[in-house]
């Protein structure tokens, strides 16, 4: 894994945040969200040029062969994007992958070409239905909620003793989501299927997907409150502007303390996967509902701060409420992460 | 000198000097240990940051921690002053050169009490209010002022030796522009220290009766009318150390000190099953932890030189941990929180964490001031407009 210099990771979050104004803009995701798939090609093609599906992947396989630091910063940028692309699936993916013996997929995600996501099947999973069982190298059922399915290359099969990769197709059933940024899919497995990678491995990935998504929400929490911020102290009422009422300002402060302590927390998660800490499950805790319901209580009041304008399909406000709500009951809701958090810390005590 | 070389220099120090104290109880006034941080100051430790002609080291930011985390690895109090006294640091950025001579030193070693005498019964969150009056003793009878009014809710003022005063030196400017800051010597005629009654059953805030007290020329930090100014920083510093640490449960050394501690108290009441009990305990020691993330991330953003907005936020954090965290004490403990007492001495650690959490969520600036100066401050919202701002003081209403 490389580390990058102060500079150069805050070079890399600039030109990331600077393709993404360009190239996924607010009209660029209401076209990718009403469009069928759900997907742009030429997006992901732009973003795969810049290396970012590659991010954590090996040099040795085409990536960047950076670490949880710099995805996590990244990913805090999707959030204010609110990108609709298969960054958080592929990421999942390549980590699952980076083990095992089937590194010869990581190159073609890498560089864009293939996409992969992942179904958590079974108690280790976060959907709490859909069950997939995988016996004497093949795997029957269906995992529920699997994002980015229908455009995916391959679907792994993330199990509570390993990684799998089905060797013929599974059934694809797209889900009429809430968050339409991000499609998710019902995706049955009936075949044989090749193990990729182990238990540990399925650990660390999940653990992943979870800071990342932790840098998403930060990065939602901290766009709406701007938005807020930007539109109080523009909107006049009464003959003021509406920021200068203290019911309004005092909401912005309060959110401030949200939106801040998310990208703390999101950030501290991120380092200490990076160093293999001993304190690195209380920290993905931490991040997992701290960030989680940062996002959902920014984007909630965020509506509030705006009026009736943000009540309407046309502002962009409802966007970043659905994903957070979306994004907070992935990989387990904010109850299930503070109890572990709780569990971590009287491991360490 | 490179960081290891401090890091030497600071712990060969230690090891030969620091021999220990005995157990300290929080006070006011004069500072039970001022003998070691008299040596901790004339070793240059207590103020790494600040200049060798000001008994600091000239040391950066980072080799500052050092110093301060080789005191704290051995448990030495007085390192990092420069971050957290707010006396010495008020004195040092506003004093004239012959005051802070004497004053400085005495501050670094905790040799006087302070205390801050900005509140008036009709001045609290609108402290521009204030009605003491600072009126100049001409030259001709040998020069400084002479201060006249109340004071109230003054922490420490009965062991002060001197306390940081506001007082209206114009009265015919708005409210704002005709305050001054001084160092009032509080061992006077002039001054009447009276205790108050706390909800926490302690006594040690007061009202302060001043009259015809004087303070000599020196004693005026900044320029005459510019009070406002120096208070405005001297606040802002009082608000971010208030966010990085709180007053612990009266207990003491002993007793819980917060954090992982809440872990422990459920774990004894045979609670830490109980998945209600567990989501609010978490809750609580999260809020602790992201502070604490938070505090590390300012420091970091100040230490590469920017600014950092974060600083403003510990305050209000803090509130709502010790609020919150009393709160779950008692739902841990039940009915067990009716009772105090030394017999009781989790129930008493609970019922006043309840009572003292106020000392955060009021005292410095409530919650909805410090609510206000992120709103405007940081986050650039429109001020709320005051009726009395540009009106001559003189002419406003007394509420
Ligand atoms: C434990 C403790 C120790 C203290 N120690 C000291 C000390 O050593 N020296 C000292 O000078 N002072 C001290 N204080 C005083 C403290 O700074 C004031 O109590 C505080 O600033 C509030 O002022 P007040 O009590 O007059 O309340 P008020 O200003 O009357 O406020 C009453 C209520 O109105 C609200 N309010 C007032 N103005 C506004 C506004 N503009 N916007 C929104 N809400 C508003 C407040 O938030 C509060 O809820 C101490 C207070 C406490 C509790």
């Amino acid at each position: 894994m490389t580390a990058l210099s102060h500079e150069d990771r805050a070079a890399l979050v600039d030109s990331v945040r600077r393709l993404l104004a360009d190239r996924c803009t607010e009209a660029d995701v209401r076209r990718i969200m009403d469009s069928e798939s759900g997907h742009d090609p030429a997006l992901w093609r732009a973003l795969a040029d810049m290396g970012v599906p590659g991010l954590t992947i090996a040099a040795e396989h085409g990536g960047a062969g950076l670490g949880p630091v710099e995805l996590e910063l990244v990913m805090e940028e999707a959030g204010v994007a609110l990108l609709p692309a298969p960054l958080l699936s592929c990421t999942i993916a390549a980590a699952l992958l980076a083990d095992g013996d089937a590194g010869d997929l990581l190159p073609g995600i890498a560089d864009g070409s293939f996409i992969a996501t992942v179904a958590f099947a079974g108690a280790g999973g976060w959907s709490g239905e859909g069950d997939v069982i995988v016996r004497g190298g093949r795997a029957t059922g269906t995992a529920r909620f699997v994002t980015d399915a229908a455009i995916a290359d391959a679907v792994l099969i993330a199990s509570d003793d390993g990684a799998y990769l089905p060797l013929h197709a599974p059934r694809v059933t797209p889900l009429p989501v809430f968050d339409r940024t991000r499609r998710m899919a019902d995706v049955t497995f009936y075949g044989e299927v090749r193990r990729v990678g182990d238990a540990a491995a399925v650990r660390r990935a999940l653990d992943l997907a979870v800071v990342a998504l932790a840098g998403e929400q930060a990065g939602v929490a901290r766009r709406v409150l701007e938005m807020s911020v930007g539109y109080a102290a523009e909107r006049h009422q009464f003959g003021r502007a509406i920021g200068s009422f203290q019911a309004v300002k005092h909401m912005a402060a309060d959110l401030l303390l949200e939106s801040e302590s998310a990208t703390s927390a999101a950030r501290d998660a991120a380092e200490h996967l990076a160093a293999g800490s001993g304190e690195r499950e209380a920290a993905v805790a931490l991040a997992a509902f701290a960030c989680a319901d940062a996002a959902v209580r920014c984007t909630k009041d965020a509506i509030q701060m705006h009026g009736g304008i943000a009540f309407t399909w046309a502002h962009p406000a409802h966007l970043y409420l659905r994903r957070a709500r979306s994004a907070a009951q992935m990989f387990g809701a904010s109850p299930l992460w503070r109890d572990r958090y709780l569990t971590a810390l009287e491991a360490m005590a | 000198m490179t960081d290891d070389e401090v890091l030497r220099e600071v712990q060969d120090w230690l090891a030969a000097h620091w021999k220990g104290l005995p157990a300290h109880h929080e006070s006011f006034g004069r500072d039970p240990r001022s003998e070691w941080l008299a040596q901790v100051r004339d070793a240059g430790w207590a103020v790494p940051r600040w200049s060798r002609d000001w008994y600091g080291r000239e040391l950066s930011n980072d080799q500052a921690r050092i110093v301060e985390r080789a005191f704290a690895a051995a448990g030495a109090p007085g390192a990092g002053q420069d971050r957290s006294n707010l006396w010495a640091n008020t004195a040092l950025a506003h004093a004239t050169d012959a005051f802070k001579r004497v004053i400085v030193p005495q501050l670094l070693a905790g040799e006087v009490g302070m205390c801050l005498l900005y509140s008036e019964p009709g001045a609290g969150s609108d402290l521009a209010a204030i009605r003491t009056r600072a009126d100049k003793v001409p030259e001709s009878e040998g020069g400084g002022w002479r201060i006249t009014g109340q004071k109230v809710w003054t922490s420490g003022a009965a062991v002060a030796d001197y306390g940081m005063l506001i007082a209206r030196t114009d009265w015919d400017v708005p409210k704002h522009r005709g305050i001054s800051f001084f160092f009032l010597p509080m061992k006077q005629d002039g001054v009447e220290v009276r205790p108050l009654r706390q909800i926490t059953d302690e006594a040690h805030f007061n009202e302060v009766f001043i009259t015809d007290a004087f303070v000599p020329e020196a004693n005026l930090l900044g320029p005459l009318n510019g009070g406002w100014g120096v208070l405005q920083t001297a606040l802002a510093y009082e608000r971010s150390v208030m966010g990085d640490n709180a007053r612990g449960p009266r207990s003491g050394a002993g007793g819980p000190k917060g954090d992982h501690s809440l872990l422990g108290l459920a774990r004894e009441a045979g609670k830490l099953d109980d998945p209600v009990v567990r989501q609010e305990v978490a809750q609580v020691i999260a809020w602790r932890v992201l502070n604490k993330l938070n505090t590390r991330r300012a420091k970091a953003e100040l230490a590469q030189g920017n600014s950092s907005s974060i600083m403003s936020l510990g305050k209000l954090a803090m509130s709502r941990i010790l609020h919150e965290e009393a709160r779950v004490r008692t739902l841990l403990l039940g009915a067990e929180s009716l009772l105090e007492g030394p017999e009781h001495p989790r129930a008493e650690d609970a019922n006043f964490l309840a009572l003292n959490a106020y000392f955060t969520s009021i005292g410095g600036g409530t919650d909805q001031i410090q609510r206000n100066i992120i709103g405007e401050r940081v986050l650039g919202l429109p001020r709320e407009p005051e009726v009395d701002r540009t009106v001559p003081f003189r002419e406003v209403r007394a509420g």
